[in-house]
């Protein structure tokens, strides 16, 4: 060393042992130098005696946040060693991640300075930037104990180094590399705190153990190109349907989504029209009021919510006394007595939840049906067919042929009250 | 080739990244952005990519931004609360020009505000969130498709200028359902590599109007990385006149190319008497007003801000010479519409239509502004 260790500062003995583990794994045939992270600027120009900064690759994160951040670059990098240089901030506001990272096992080798500040310990021994709790706070707190905290976490290696000793903290600071998972050395200017490993935990490290599952999970190249809900080419619009207004309202639990969805994607999927689907489920997915928006025509869809609805669906009384003032003159109101006490005034009368139970036994199938009277009252922009292949695709094989015939029933029903009306 | 498919919002944009190259994503669920953390889950280990629930939104962006020094392009997705958490670090990406995008799908502030709730509330938040002078982008999708198209825009846009970018979505967006066409192949383009050799290599250089392609970070390329401001070679420095060079390139990366950058529709402008100047959900309330004007009678034309951050300020200024007249619909009580007013200075009437009560703007609401009323 060009140098008196005796009186170099810390930073330069840090960087010395981790310039000697870099010549180490080196010589043990490693693929790229580490790279250092550290919130600390002064690593890299602690070169007494040399000019310009030490040769490292190093990232000068914001403080605490340096272990979050060499994180995303192990998954980015899973072979190339990473060194954390880290003060009191790792224990501080960087805590969370610091446990984290232990506990997940994540490859890196964290240096602490200053990891076994005592009750005894006056702040600043450790280095000339002297931070550290102030003494009072010292006396009143009890101490972080990080070393222990990893031990506990079930870190890969947890070990402690004094930094007057450079030697043994660069020969912890490579065998600590060359364990896979996280690695905590804490460093200390104390000579009566034991040194060396203080606990070893034997646990794949996170990502390699993320790779290994996630393995079988590859797609091939050409499934990988396409889309998660890939469907069939959709018909040009070949006929001019207005935009049409569709609402359906109910409970939470009734499947006023799953109508929403069918009806949506039998507009869009399968009769070639726009549409578009947009619910209000509330916070509670069963009891709490439910409805769904579907807008369709052959017009790309502007607007999405059908606040006044050509075609309205009433689940509930609470439904009908929230919604039914919004429907647009003229429009069909489709109402189950059995729900709704007072009828809005010229709506169709369709026993919904009676049709759904006769036909699945099943509340939830209520919009199944729902979805079939809403269609009936489209006047064929939604059909039958269509709003079957919806069905067909959505639910699981087994539910296919009741809710089919629920949804078949709903819309005969309601097609049938249309008609007399008119006659 | 195309597809058709159905997907909401969220997915679009979960797809979007996907297709676009995006390997690896870090966050923390939050309603209402949810479902692309639950996508990405399951879509990111298929392509041979990595997903990490982190333990909070800080952790998540500083994960974000070591995966992409590490090379791959890389994706974050939040709301509100998680936004706010998110600034600390994202100011260091932008410091740093490592590229990333985040997504923000937003709902009711200030704090928890209403969680599953629409709103528009944290445009002035993206422009200015983390704190310091800075250059940023941010893209706002108004349907389903344009979830998809601007996710993929957005990486694209991220890697050629080195920056985070800033996909606004609102709730309203993420959770409608539409009919999309996709490509059937991935839309991806590499991330560009640089061309000199390690030791010519100047990771920040300052170029005007340009940037240097970020070499993968612990690969054959050695440099330093800090957000403490820094020289060409990244070590940290108080000189000024560096520090000026250094603004220069900041500033002139992202406004050398508005062009490329700036991107917006309009419709029926041309005879208007009133613009209807919108963005996300609300373009959507904009363009049926404008609808309902039109069968009325009212020369009315609608201008939908794809692009918010830069702002469009040429062509808002241009509008405002033209038309007598801007309504500015925003599901928040007036952050853009306040940009709209510094640009018409004067010479235009602009006329705000705003809530922030978790509801849509409504067609009615931006009727009764086009008619006067």
């Amino acid at each position: 060393m060009a140098y008196d260790r005796r009186l170099a500062s810390t930073w330069q003995l840090l960087l010395d042992s981790i310039c000697t583990t870099m010549g180490a794994l080196g010589t043990a045939g490693g693929s790229h130098p580490p790279i250092v992270l550290s919130s600390l600027p002064d690593l890299p120009y602690a070169r007494d005696g040399r000019d310009g900064p030490a040769p490292l690759t190093f990232i000068q994160s914001p403080p605490g946040r340096t272990i979050a951040m060499a994180i995303g670059l192990r998954a980015a990098r899973p072979h190339t060693p990473l060194v954390l240089v880290m003060n009191a901030d790792s224990v501080t506001l960087g805590t969370n991640h610091l446990i984290h990272a232990a506990r997940r096992n994540v490859g890196m080798t964290v240096l602490l300075l200053r990891s076994d500040l005592t009750q005894h310990e006056a702040p600043g021994t450790m280095d000339r930037a002297a931070w550290g709790v102030p003494a009072r706070q010292q006396r009143a707190e009890s101490p972080t104990r990080p070393l222990e905290w990893a031990t506990a976490l079930e870190a890969a290696l947890v070990g402690r180094a004094d930094i007057q000793r450079p030697d043994e903290l660069a020969a912890l600071l490579t065998r600590a590399v060359q364990t896979p998972g996280f690695s905590l050395i804490g460093v200390t200017a104390d000579p009566s705190l034991p040194t060396g490993v203080l606990s070893r935990c034997e646990a794949p490290e996170y990502f390699a153990a993320y790779r290994t599952w996630a393995a079988p999970l590859r797609l091939a190249d050409d499934a990988a190109a396409g889309t998660s809900a890939a469907a069939p080419p959709a018909h040009q619009p070949t006929r001019a349907v207005p935009r049409l207004e569709l609402r359906i309202a109910g409970l939470g639990g009734q499947g006023v989504k799953l109508a929403g969805s069918v009806l949506s994607e039998a507009a869009g999927l399968h009769e070639g029209l726009w549409a578009t689907q947009r619910g209000d489920y509330g916070s509670a997915t069963r009891g709490g009021p439910s409805m769904v928006d579907v807008v369709i025509g052959s017009d790309p869809i502007t607007y999405p919510n059908a606040d006044h609805p050509d075609v309205l669906v009433l689940l509930t009384q609470a439904a009908a006394v929230r919604h039914a003032a919004g429907a647009r003159s003229g429009a069909v109101v489709i109402a189950d007595p059995g729900e709704v006490g007072t009828l809005p005034e010229g709506a169709v009368a369709v026993p919904i939840a009676v049709l759904a139970r006769t036909h699945t036994g099943k509340p939830l199938a209520a919009g199944i049906v729902a979805a079939g009277c809403a269609a009936a009252a489209t006047r064929g922009a939604i059909g039958l067919e269509a709003l079957e292949r919806g069905i067909a695709e959505q639910l699981p094989a087994a539910l296919v042929a009741a809710n089919v015939a629920a949804c078949r029933a709903g819309h005969a029903a309601t097609l049938e009250l249309l008609q007399e009306r008119v006659t | 080739m195309t597809r058709t498919c159905f997907l909401h919002g969220n997915e679009a944009a979960a797809e979007g990244a996907l297709a676009a190259g995006c390997r690896f994503y870090a966050g923390y669920p939050i309603t209402p952005s949810t479902e692309i953390a639950e996508i990405l889950s399951t879509r990111l280990p298929e392509l041979g990519g990595t997903f990490i629930q982190m333990e909070d939104e800080i952790a998540s962006m500083a994960a974000v931004i070591g995966a992409s020094l590490g090379g791959l392009k890389s994706a974050t997705a939040t709301s509100g609360p998680g936004f706010s958490l998110m600034q600390e670090n994202l100011g260091f990406a932008v410091a740093s020009e490592i590229p990333c995008v985040i997504i923000n799908v937003q709902r009711v502030g200030p704090s928890t505000g209403l969680p599953t709730k629409a709103a528009q509330g944290d445009m002035m938040q993206a422009r200015w969130g983390t704190h310091g002078d800075h250059p940023i982008i941010a893209l706002t999708p108004s349907s389903v498709q344009e979830a998809w198209r601007l996710a993929v825009r957005a990486f694209e846009l991220s890697e050629t200028y080195r920056t985070p970018v800033l996909l606004m979505i609102d709730a309203i967006v993420a959770q409608l359902k539409e009919k999309v066409e996709l490509p059937d192949a991935p839309v991806a383009v590499p991330r560009p590599l640089p061309t000199e050799p390690p030791d010519q290599y100047k990771p920040f250089a300052f170029l005007e109007g340009a940037v240097q392609p970020l070499a993968p970070f612990g690969g054959d390329y050695r440099y330093h990385v800090t957000g403490l401001l820094h020289d060409e070679h990244g070590f940290p420095t108080e000189n000024p006149e560096l520090v000026a060079r250094w603004w220069t390139h900041m500033t002139s990366k992202i406004d050398a190319h508005l062009d490329d950058i700036l991107e917006w529709e309009e419709h029926g402008l041309e005879d208007a008497d009133v613009a209807v100047l919108s963005y996300g959900a609300s373009a959507r309330a904009a363009a049926r007003a404008v609808e309902l004007a039109r069968e009325r009678g009212l020369r009315a034309g609608w201008l939908k801000l794809l692009t918010v951050w830069p702002f469009p300020e040429a062509r808002i200024r241009a509008l405002a010479e033209r038309v007598p007249r801007i309504v500015v619909p925003e599901m928040n009580l007036g952050q853009i519409r306040r940009e709209v007013e510094r640009l018409a200075a004067g010479r235009a009437q602009v006329q705000g239509v705003h809530r922030a009560d978790g509801l849509a703007i409504t067609p009615e609401q931006v009727l009764a502004a086009i008619a006067g009323s």
